[in-house]
C-alpha cells in the first residue's frame, strides 16, 4: 500500500501536468503537502476562498475566460456549494474541475465529520455531479493519470467533475 | 433618499459601461435590463444562482488580468448579502479591473418587497473594511459621477446605488443558459 506522501505526490504530478493558471483553495490538513506545492509554483495564482460556493462562482468566471483552473477543497464543504454548482457551471455547461479530499473514514480523528463526509459520494451522485474516486486501494500508478484525465473530462463534457481523493489511507 | 428606479439606474450603467463585460444578477434585474436597453452582447445573465455574481465577476476579472477593460457586476442588495463573503476575497486579490454595482432598494423586490438587512448595513463601509474602494450614491448626478470614477480609476470598486422600489412588468426570460455562456465566452474567452 502507498504512503500518504506518495499519494499526495502523485496528485502533485497530476497538477503539474494540468498546469492550472489559477487555483482557488479551501485548505485541509490532509491537503497540506499538495497546497504547499501549489503555493510554491510561480506560474500558479493560488489564493484562499472564504466559502466553497464562492469558489464555484470564481471557477465559472474563469471557465468563461477559458483559463485553466483547479478548485482544491475538502469534502465536508460539498454541502456549501451544491446550489451554486448545479445552477451555475452545471446549468451553463462550464467545466469546473474539483480536487476534493475525503474525510471521515479510516484514520479520521474528528468525531462528527463522517456524518457529512461519508455521504458525499451519494450526495454528489444525487446532484448528478460526475465523480472519480482514489483511495488507498487504488494502485499508486493510477493516481496521476486519474487526476489529469478527470480534468480533461470536465473540459470535454463541459461540466463540473470531481476527483475525490482519500489521502488519509482509507 | 433614493429618487431613481432600477430601470433608470440600469440605463445610466449601460451609458457609462456600454461594452464592458457585465455580469447581471437574477431574473428580475435581467428582464428589466432587457426591457430598458435591450439585449447587449456584453451582458452575462445569471438567471438564478443568487449571491454568485460577485464571485463570477471576480473569476472573469482574474481570467483577463492583462486587460484594462473593467468587468462590471450588477448585483442586488439581497444578492450581495447572500454572497457577502466574496468581498474579502475581492479585497485580498485586488483585481484592478473589477467594478461591483449594487442596486440597493432595501428589499427583496422580486419576491414581494420583503425587507433586507441592507437597510441597516453600510455596504460601502463593508467594502472599505475588505480593502475595496466603496462609495454610496443616491441621485442622478451621484450615479453618473461614481460610475465615471469607477470606470476611470483602478479597482476594485463597489458603488452602492440607492434606488427606490419601482419595477416594471416584464415577460419571463426562458433562454437556455448553455447559449448564454457560449455567446459570452466569445467575448471574454481566449480563443
Ligand atoms: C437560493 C435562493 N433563495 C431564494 C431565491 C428567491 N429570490 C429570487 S429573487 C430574490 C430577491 C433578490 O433580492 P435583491 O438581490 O435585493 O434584488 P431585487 O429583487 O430587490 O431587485 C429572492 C430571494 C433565490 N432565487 N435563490
Ligand atoms: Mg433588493
Amino acid at each position: 500500500m502507498s504512503t500518504d506522501n506518495e499519494r499526495s505526490d502523485a496528485v502533485i504530478a497530476g497538477l503539474a501536468e494540468i498546469k492550472p493558471a489559477v487555483v482557488p483553495m479551501l485548505p485541509s490538513s490532509t491537503l497540506r503537502r499538495i497546497l504547499d506545492w501549489v503555493m510554491a509554483q510561480p506560474d500558479i495564482r493560488s489564493f484562499p476562498v472564504t466559502r466553497e460556493e464562492e469558489a464555484v462562482g470564481i471557477m465559472g468566471g474563469l471557465a468563461l475566460t477559458e483559463t485553466p483552473a483547479v478548485l482544491i477543497m475538502q469534502d465536508n464543504g460539498v454541502g456549501n456549494f451544491l446550489t451554486a454548482l448545479t445552477t451555475f457551471p452545471q446549468a451553463y455547461h462550464l467545466p469546473c474541475f474539483m480536487l476534493i479530499a475525503r474525510r471521515g473514514g479510516i484514520n479520521e480523528y474528528n468525531s462528527m465529520i463522517h456524518l457529512i463526509s461519508e455521504r458525499v459520494p451519494a450526495i454528489l451522485d444525487a446532484a448528478n455531479i460526475r465523480t472519480f474516486h482514489l483511495d488507498a486501494m487504488t494502485p499508486l500508478d493510477q493516481w496521476t493519470r486519474t487526476v489529469v484525465k478527470g480534468y480533461e473530462f470536465a473540459r470535454i463534457t463541459h461540466r463540473p467533475v470531481a476527483v475525490l481523493v482519500n489521502l488519509m489511507g482509507g | 433618499m433614493a429618487t431613481l428606479s432600477r430601470a433608470e439606474a440600469l440605463k445610466i450603467i449601460t451609458e457609462i459601461f456600454p461594452q464592458e463585460p457585465t455580469v447581471v444578477t437574477l431574473g428580475a434585474t435581467v428582464r428589466e435590463l432587457i426591457a430598458t436597453v435591450g439585449k447587449r452582447e456584453n451582458d452575462f445573465y445569471v438567471l438564478d444562482s443568487m449571491g454568485l455574481p460577485v464571485a463570477i465577476g471576480l473569476g472573469i476579472a482574474l481570467g483577463r488580468p492583462e486587460n484594462p477593460e473593467k468587468v462590471v457586476v450588477i448585483e442586488g442588495d439581497g444578492g450581495l448579502l447572500m454572497g457577502l463573503s466574496a468581498l474579502p476575497t475581492v479585497g485580498f486579490l485586488k483585481p484592478r479591473n473589477l467594478v461591483i454595482l449594487v442596486l440597493d432598494n432595501g428589499t427583496y423586490a422580486s419576491t414581494g418587497g420583503q425587507p433586507t438587512a441592507a437597510t441597516t448595513t453600510d455596504f460601502a463601509a463593508v467594502a472599505a473594511g475588505c480593502g475595496i474602494r466603496g462609495v454610496t450614491v443616491d441621485d442622478d448626478a451621484g450615479f453618473h459621477a461614481a460610475l465615471a470614477d469607477a470606470k476611470a480609476m483602478d479597482g476594485p470598486t463597489l458603488v452602492r446605488m440607492m434606488i427606490d422600489q419601482r419595477s416594471i412588468k416584464t415577460p419571463y426570460l426562458l433562454e437556455d443558459p448553455i447559449l448564454l455562456s457560449a455567446a459570452f465566452r466569445k467575448l471574454v474567452g481566449r480563443t
